[in-house]
């Protein structure tokens, strides 16, 4: 059994069995999205739903948003043969977990909910809320999925990301 | 110096969340007139029959990619010209030269932030008013 864990920005996608992506939530999201045929299946982890219009966030940091963690993860099983509208979603986290954050979790939590009802994606088991912590372990080619809930979770590891490459060095102009 | 608000934009990208995303983006920039598409076969069709200035396009997308798009602009006599901007995944290197050589305006990498889309659209307008 092969273990992929991912933290806060990261997705990964797999096509193969055997395989057991894992990530540890507090208020952040991770969507575990599965083509039963094809397949494939991927999670991701993402930290909050959508940027405003706060210019300032740079590119590497906007993985951490669901809008564009989405758009790679359903874009990375596609480049594996999954089709749209065979995508079927398993929601975890957005849990409110430290007060003074605001209902971040539950901000998170629509956003999920939201994101699938706009594309079309059908839901499965959809665990979102709540105060505690949780661990979600995913097998993306058999399509089960578990999640735990952790009572005394660490805080969120969060990998530095380099800075994203402009698509290799093609400059335009 | 371009006013924002008189460039007519079409976006084209398969995924709701994305394109509503792009949407809110060119309104904080000042852009009035954006329509979209959820795919490149209704976006030709929407801008054969009401011409924009700019089309900003995904590559990504399942009927026909960003590049047959590009193609099929640059083909067509009356919308050949229209300014292309691509928004591409960050390992897509050999996308964009083949992009560039079919003749992009310019490329933007997915995930990207609002800062970046503003640039590479002043950097084919100039500066937006």
């Amino acid at each position: 059994m092969r273990r992929i864990p991912i933290v806060q920005g990261e997705h990964s996608v797999v096509a193969e069995p055997d395989v057991v992506i894992s990530t540890l939530l507090g208020s952040c999201v991770a969507v575990c999205l599965q083509d039963p045929v094809a397949r494939v299946g991927g999670m991701n982890h993402f930290l909050l739903g959508e940027p405003g219009a706060d210019s300032t966030v740079g590119a590497a940091d906007m993985q951490r948003y669901g809008v564009h963690a989405m758009e790679l993860l359903i874009n990375g099983m596609m480049k594996h043969g999954a089709i749209r509208t065979r995508l079927r979603a398993h929601l975890y986290g957005g849990a409110n977990i430290i007060a003074g954050l605001g209902a971040i979790g539950s901000s998170n939590a629509a956003f999920a909910r939201q994101f699938m009802e706009t594309e079309g994606i059908a839901i499965g088991r959809c665990e979102l809320g709540g105060t505690h912590a949780r661990k979600v372990e995913f097998m993306p080619y058999e399509g089960r999925v578990r999640a735990t809930t952790v009572a005394n979770a660490p805080p969120p590891v969060i990998k530095p990301k380099p800075v994203a490459e402009p698509a290799g060095d093609v400059e335009l102009f | 110096m371009p006013a924002a608000s008189a460039i007519k934009v079409m976006v084209v990208d398969d995924q709701t969340s994305m394109r509503a995303m792009i949407r809110r983006t060119l309104q904080d920039l000042g852009f009035k007139d954006i329509r979209d598409k959820a795919g490149p076969v209704e976006a030709l069709a929407a801008i054969k029959s009401d011409r924009v200035h700019l089309i900003i396009s995904d590559y990504n997308m399942p009927d026909m990619d960003g590049l047959q798009f590009l193609e099929a602009v640059r083909g067509d006599a009356v919308i050949g010209k229209t300014v292309f901007i691509m928004l591409t995944g960050s390992a897509d290197k050999e996308i964009v030269q083949k992009a560039a050589a079919l003749g992009v305006n310019n490329y933007v990498v997915k995930p990207f932030a609002p800062a970046a889309l503003k640039e590479k659209i002043e950097r084919v307008f100039g500066e937006l008013t």
